[in-house]
C-alpha cells in the first residue's frame, strides 16, 4: 500500500505543480504585460519548464503505476491486468479516457516548454508573450481536467487485485503504441500556431510576422496528423476484420475535421506570405482547427455520440464543451474587435492563378469539412427535434466526397504549374501537356489492366495528371538546383503532393475493386476462388501463457505457399471475442483472411472470408511519402536566407518571406506586392543557361 | 462553426471594400455557434447502462431453435405460456463464472413458485457440449444448456457479448435484457414487475 | 536551342491536345462500358450489407461489424441474393422494417433527413458563389485603379517574356 499511495501522491503532485506552473506562468505574463515589466516576461519560460516536469512526473507515476499494477487507482483497476504483454501494459496509459487526457496534457506541455524555448531570447516580445500566454492556459486546463474531472490518480474500490485489462482491441497490434502518441502530436501541435494568431490579434500586428514564426510548427503538427490518422486506418485494417481502413466513424471523423481545416490552412498561409491577404481567412483556418480538435475530443469523450472507439462519458464533456464555448467566445470576439485592422491589401487578378487555385482548394476543403462535421452531428440533430435515432454511415460521406476528392485531384494537377497572378492559355498548354499524357498514360493503363467504372478510371487519370504535374516541378527544381531541387517548401510539397496522390489512387482502387467470397474448407480439399486456391490444413486452439486468451485459429493454405492463420480470440476476462484477420500483403493486392465463427477445434472443416484487396500496401508507402515529404519542405529551401523579421511586422506592409521563390512560376512575381527586388539571380541564371522548358 | 468556414472564405475575400464584412461574418457564425453548442447541451449522453434498450423489447421473440445436450429438439415458441429466461453464456468466460451461483439461487427461487416459475435455458455460444457438461458437473446446476446451429439463437437476439440473459413472457414477447452479469435478485424482482404489468 | 524550343512549342499546341483529349475520352469509354461480367453474389452482399447499421452496436454497418447479429443480418441478406428474387434496395427496405428502422446508413432524402443532403449542396453553392463574387470585385477594383495594374501588367508581360518556358 507505501507504493499505492506513492504513485497515487506523487502524481497528483505533478498535476499539480503543471497546474500552478502554467496558471503562474500564465498570470506572470499578463502582468508583466501590463506593469510593462520585461523581468516578469523573462521568467515566463521557466514555468513552462516546471509544467513540463510536473507533466512528466504524472505521466512517470502513472506508468509505474501500471509497471507495477497498482490496482489502488481505479484507473489501473480499470485498464491494468497482470496479464497484459509489457507492451501494451506500457500503451495501456493511453487505453482510456483518464490517461489519454494525461497524455494529451504532457504532449501539452512539452509544445509550450519547446515553444518557451524556441522563443527564449525574444520573451519579453508581447506577441511571443501573448502566445506563451495562451499556451499556458491551454495547459491550465488539461491540467486541471486530469486533477479534476478526468481523475487519473483517483483512488479505486478497495481490495480489488486484479483488473480486466485494456480493450482487448488494444492489446494486439504493435500499431496501438504508435498512433495515438502520434496522432496527439498533431492535435496538441496546432495548439501553437493557434496561439500565435491569438497573439497576433491580441497585439494587432496581423502582418505576416507570426505567420513566418508558425509555418513549421503548422506543417509540423500537420504531417503528424497525417501520419496519425493513417496509422488509424492501418489499424483498423490489421485489426477490426471487416478489411476495410476507413469507417467514417465518428471518432475517425473527429480526426479528419482538424486535419482538412489544417491542410487548407497550409495552402492558404502561401497566399498570405506572398500577398499579404486573406488575413482573417487564415487566422479562421487556424482558430477553426483547433476548436474542431476540442469539439472532436468533446464528441469522442462526452457519449453524447455513439461509436464504437468513443471513450464512454462523465463530468469531462461538459468541461470540454466549456472549452469549446471559449474558444469560439473568445476568437470570434477578437476578430470582431480587430475586424478593420484586418483589411488586407491587393487583390486577387484572375481566377487562373496560383491564388485562384488555391481559394478554390480551400474552398473544396471546407466544404469536406462541412459535410464530415455534419454527417457527424446530424444524428444528434434528428434526435434533439424529432426524438429518433438515425445513423448516418460511410455511404453518405462516400457519396458526397468523392465528387469533391476528384475536383481535389485536378486542382492537384493544374495548381503547381500555375503562376502567381494570372496565367495564359499558351503558358498553361505548354506546361499542362506532359502532365496531361501521364495522365492518359495511367488511364490507358489501368483500363488495359482491367479497371471498369468510370468514376475509379477518372480518378486513376487525374492521380497520373497530378502525379505528373509534381514530378514536373521536382524534375525542373532538381534540374537548377541538383539535390536542393527535392527541398524547400515548394518541391519538398510536390513530394508530399505524391505521397497523397498515391494514397488516394490507392483508395479508389480498393474501394472499386474489392471483391469478397466466403468459402467453406473441408479438410483436404483445394478450393479456387479469385485466382488464388485455399486449403485448410487444421483448426487448431491456442491459449496463452496466462490463460486469458483463447485463440481459434484456422490454418489455411494459400496458393499452396504459405499458411495463414485466420482467429477468432475470446478474451476471457472480459468475454469478448474478437476476429483477428490475416493478411498477405503485396504490391498489386492483398489477400485477406477472416474466420467465420463455427470451426471446431480440431476438427476438419471452417468457413473463412476472403477479400481480395487491390493496392492497399500504397497507402502506407504514400504515407510514408508524405512524411518524407513533409521533412523535405521543413528543410529550408534553396540557401539560408536572412529571416523576414518576425515581430516587426506592421499591419499594412509585407515582406513575405520567399523560400518557395524558386518555384519557377516565380518568374510571374517579379511584380511582387512590396515592391522589393527579389534575390533570385542565380537561380535565374543557372536556369535561363540549362533551358529546362521541355517539360 | 461550419459555416465560419464556408462563409469565411467570402469575408476574407470581401474585407478590402467592406470593412464591416468581417464583424457581419463574426456575428453569424456566432450564431450559428450558438446552435450547435444548444444541440450538444440538449442531446443526452447515451449512459452505457447494461440493459440497453434493443429492437427486441415488447416484440415477439425471434425463431429460436436448436436442441438440448442429449439431442431433443428446443423450439422457444414452444415454450409460450410460462416465462422463459434466457441466459447466453459460454463456459470459459469470468463473469459467466461469476453469476452462476446467481443463476441456480434463482432457479431454486422459481421453482418453489410451482407451476408459475420461469423456465431457464442455458443458451450455448461458441462452446462446446463437452466443455459446457463439464461447466455444470463442476459448478452445479441442472437446467437444461440448449445448442444451436451456428450459434443461431445468439444470432437471433443480437447477442455480441456474453454472458447476456433475456425474459421472455409467457406470450413470447420479449420483456427485458441484461446485458453482462445478472443478479438472483435482478431477475426475480423484473419478472414480478413484468408479471404485474401485462396482468 | 531555338530550333528545339520551336519543336517543342509545336509538339505542345493543339494537335497534341487533341490526340490526348480522344485517347483519353475513348479509354474511359472503353473502360466504363464493357461488361466485367455479371457482378457476383458476394459483392452485392457486400454492397448492401454496408448500407445497412448493425443493430447492436454504436454506428458501425453490418459488413464492417464482426458480432453475431449482423452476421446473422449477413446470412439472411446472403440467402436474399441467393434467391435473387428482390432488387437491392427492396432487400435493405426489408431488413430495415424487420428491425423497426433506424439502421438505414444512408439517410432519406424526405423530411429532416433532406437536411443532411441540402446543406452541403448550399454550402458548395455558396462558397464558390463567394469567390465568384469576390473574383468579380477584383475585377472591377482593379479596373478602378488602372494606373497600379498597367505597370503591374508590363512587369508581368516582361517577366513571363523572360520565362524560358514562355518562349
Amino acid at each position: 500500500m507505501i507504493a499505492a499511495s506513492l504513485n497515487s501522491a506523487f502524481g497528483r503532485a505533478g498535476l499539480l505543480l503543471m497546474l500552478a506552473a502554467s496558471i503562474v506562468g500564465g498570470l506572470s505574463i499578463v502582468f508583466g504585460i501590463w506593469q510593462n515589466d520585461r523581468r516578469l516576461l523573462r521568467q515566463a519560460p521557466r514555468y513552462a519548464w516546471l509544467a513540463l516536469a510536473g507533466s512528466v512526473l504524472a505521466a512517470v507515476m502513472m506508468q509505474r503505476a501500471l509497471i507495477t499494477r497498482d490496482f489502488s487507482l481505479a484507473y489501473v483497476q480499470q485498464v491494468g491486468s497482470a496479464d497484459t504483454p509489457v507492451l501494451y501494459n506500457f500503451a495501456a496509459m493511453w487505453s482510456a479516457l483518464e490517461g489519454s487526457i494525461l497524455l494529451w496534457g504532457l504532449t501539452l506541455a512539452g509544445f509550450t516548454a519547446a515553444v518557451a524555448w524556441r522563443f527564449r531570447r525574444r520573451s519579453n516580445d508581447e506577441l511571443v508573450a501573448w502566445a506563451l500566454f495562451v499556451m499556458f492556459v491551454v495547459t491550465a486546463f488539461f491540467a486541471m481536467l486530469s486533477f479534476g474531472p478526468a481523475d487519473a490518480f483517483a483512488a479505486g474500490a478497495p481490495n480489488v487485485f486484479e483488473g480486466p485489462g485494456p480493450n482487448p482491441l488494444l492489446q494486439n497490434h504493435i500499431l496501438v503504441l504508435f498512433h495515438p502518441p502520434i496522432l496527439y502530436l498533431g492535435y496538441v501541435g496546432f495548439t501553437v500556431p493557434f496561439a500565435f494568431a491569438i497573439a497576433a490579434l491580441i497585439t494587432g500586428r496581423l502582418g505576416e510576422g507570426w505567420l513566418a514564426e508558425t509555418r513549421r510548427w503548422a506543417l509540423f503538427s500537420w504531417s503528424f496528423l497525417s501520419i496519425g490518422i493513417l496509422l488509424g486506418g492501418w489499424w483498423s485494417y490489421e485489426v477490426l476484420g471487416w478489411s476495410g481502413v476507413w469507417a467514417w466513424d465518428p471518432v475517425e471523423n473527429a480526426s479528419l475535421l482538424p486535419w482538412l481545416t489544417g491542410t487548407a490552412y497550409i495552402h492558404s498561409v502561401l497566399v498570405q506570405e506572398r500577398r499579404g491577404m486573406l488575413r482573417v481567412w487564415n487566422l479562421s483556418l487556424l482558430i477553426s482547427t483547433f476548436a474542431l480538435t476540442i469539439l472532436g475530443t468533446f464528441l469522442t469523450r462526452s457519449g453524447v455520440i455513439n461509436s464504437v472507439h468513443a471513450f464512454g462519458d462523465g463530468p469531462v464533456g461538459s468541461w470540454l464543451l466549456g472549452a469549446f464555448v471559449v474558444i469560439m467566445i473568445v476568437s470570434l470576439g477578437l476578430i470582431f474587435w480587430r475586424g478593420d485592422r484586418l483589411r488586407s491589401p491587393g487583390s486577387i487578378d484572375s481566377p487562373i492563378s496560383r491564388e485562384g487555385a488555391f481559394l478554390a482548394n480551400n474552398v473544396l476543403f471546407t466544404v469536406f469539412a462541412f459535410i464530415v462535421l455534419l454527417g457527424t452531428v446530424f444524428p444528434l440533430l434528428v434526435e434533439a427535434l424529432q426524438d429518433r435515432r438515425t445513423v448516418v454511415g460511410a455511404p453518405y460521406f462516400d457519396r458526397l466526397t468523392m465528387p469533391i476528392g476528384i475536383v481535389m485531384l485536378f486542382l492537384m494537377a493544374i495548381a503547381p504549374v500555375l503562376p502567381w497572378r494570372k496565367a495564359s492559355q499558351e503558358l498553361l498548354s505548354t506546361r499542362l501537356f506532359w502532365p496531361g499524357w501521364c495522365g492518359v498514360g495511367a488511364i490507358v493503363f489501368s483500363v488495359l489492366v482491367g479497371a471498369d467504372g468510370w468514376a475509379p478510371i477518372i480518378a486513376f487519370g487525374l492521380g497520373g495528371f497530378a502525379a505528373g504535374a509534381a514530378l514536373r516541378q521536382i524534375v525542373l527544381a532538381t534540374r537548377r538546383q541538383g539535390w536542393r531541387g527535392f527541398v524547400g517548401r515548394a518541391n519538398g510539397g510536390m513530394v508530399v503532393h505524391l505521397g497523397v496522390i498515391l494514397i488516394a489512387v490507392a483508395l479508389a482502387a480498393s474501394n472499386s475493386f474489392t471483391h469478397s467470397a466466403t468459402l467453406e474448407l473441408r479438410d483436404g480439399d483445394v478450393v479456387e476462388w479469385g485466382g488464388h486456391t485455399f486449403a485448410l490444413e487444421s483448426v487448431t486452439v491456442d491459449i496463452n501463457a496466462a490463460e486469458s486468451e483463447r485463440a481459434l485459429k484456422a490454418n489455411v493454405l494459400l496458393d499452396g505457399e504459405q499458411v495463414y492463420r485466420p482467429a477468432i480470440t475470446t478474451y476471457l476476462n472480459q468475454g469478448i471475442t474478437v476476429g483477428t484477420p490475416s493478411v498477405r500483403t503485396g504490391l498489386a493486392k492483398d489477400v485477406y483472411l477472416t474466420l467465420e465463427p463455427g470451426a471446431e477445434p480440431g476438427g476438419d472443416v471452417a468457413v473463412i472470408r476472403v477479400f481480395i484487396k487491390p493496392m492497399i500496401l500504397w497507402l502506407w508507402i504514400g504515407g510514408l511519402i508524405m512524411a518524407v515529404g513533409t521533412l523535405l519542405a521543413a528543410f529550408p529551401g534553396q540557401r539560408q536566407r536572412k529571416a523576414v523579421d518576425p515581430v516587426s511586422a506592421p499591419v499594412g506592409g509585407s515582406g513575405p518571406p520567399d523560400d518557395d521563390a524558386v518555384d519557377e512560376s516565380a518568374a510571374g512575381t517579379k511584380d511582387s506586392t512590396d515592391g522589393r527586388p527579389r534575390v533570385e539571380v542565380g537561380a535565374r541564371s543557372t536556369r535561363t543557361g540549362e533551358g529546362s522548358g521541355e517539360l | 462553426m461550419t459555416d465560419l468556414e464556408v462563409e469565411g472564405a467570402e469575408s476574407s475575400v470581401r474585407a478590402p471594400e467592406r470593412p464591416s464584412t468581417a464583424k457581419w461574418i463574426a456575428a453569424a457564425v456566432a450564431v450559428v455557434t450558438v446552435g450547435l453548442i444548444a444541440l450538444f447541451v440538449v442531446a443526452d449522453p447515451n449512459d452505457p447502462d447494461p440493459t440497453r434498450p434493443s429492437n427486441l423489447i415488447n416484440r415477439p421473440a425471434p425463431e429460436a431453435v436448436g436442441e438440448f445436450g442429449d439431442g431433443t429438439p428446443f423450439d422457444l415458441a414452444r415454450r409460450k405460456g410460462s416465462f422463459v429466461v434466457l441466459n447466453f453464456f459460454q463456459s470459459d468466460c469470468v463473469p459467466c463464472i461469476r453469476e452462476h451461483p446467481d443463476l441456480i439461487e434463482f432457479v431454486d427461487q422459481q421453482a418453489q413458485l410451482g407451476v408459475d416459475g420461469a423456465e431457464l435455458y442455458s443458451m450455448v455460444t461458441g462452446d462446446t457440449k463437452s466443455r459446457v457438461e463439464k461447466f455444470f458437473e463442476e459448478r452445479g446446476g441442472d437446467w437444461p444448456a440448449v445448442y444451436s446451429d451456428g450459434d443461431s439463437i445468439s444470432v437471433a437476439f443480437g447477442v455480441a457479448l456474453v454472458p447476456e440473459t433475456w425474459i421472455i413472457d409467457p406470450d413470447g414477447i420479449v420483456r427485458a435484457r441484461f446485458q453482462n452479469v445478472v443478479t438472483a435478485e435482478q431477475l426475480s424482482v423484473t419478472i414480478q414487475q413484468i408479471r404485474e404489468a401485462i396482468r | 536551342m531555338s530550333g528545339r524550343s520551336a519543336l517543342n512549342r509545336r509538339v505542345k499546341s493543339w494537335p497534341g491536345w487533341v490526340l490526348m483529349v480522344v485517347i483519353a475520352i475513348a479509354f474511359v469509354v472503353v473502360g466504363s462500358t464493357r461488361s466485367s461480367g455479371p457482378q457476383t453474389p458476394e459483392d452485392r452482399v457486400d454492397e448492401i450489407t454496408q448500407r445497412i447499421a448493425c443493430p447492436v452496436c454504436d454506428g458501425e454497418s453490418v459488413f464492417e461489424s464482426q458480432n453475431n447479429s449482423s452476421r446473422s443480418i449477413r446470412n439472411r441478406v446472403e440467402q436474399l441474393v441467393r434467391d435473387n428474387e428482390l432488387e437491392d434496395q427492396e432487400i435493405v427496405d426489408e431488413i430495415v422494417n424487420a428491425f423497426g428502422g433506424d439502421l438505414l446508413l444512408v439517410p432519406k432524402a424526405s423530411g429532416l433527413d433532406a437536411l443532411v443532403w441540402l446543406l452541403p449542396a448550399m454550402g458548395l453553392v455558396i462558397g464558390v458563389s463567394g469567390l465568384a463574387v469576390a473574383f468579380r470585385r477584383w475585377r472591377l477594383e482593379a479596373a478602378g485603379t488602372a494606373e497600379a495594374t498597367a505597370a503591374d501588367r508590363a512587369l508581368v508581360e516582361a517577366a513571363l517574356a523572360d520565362d524560358p518556358d514562355e518562349p
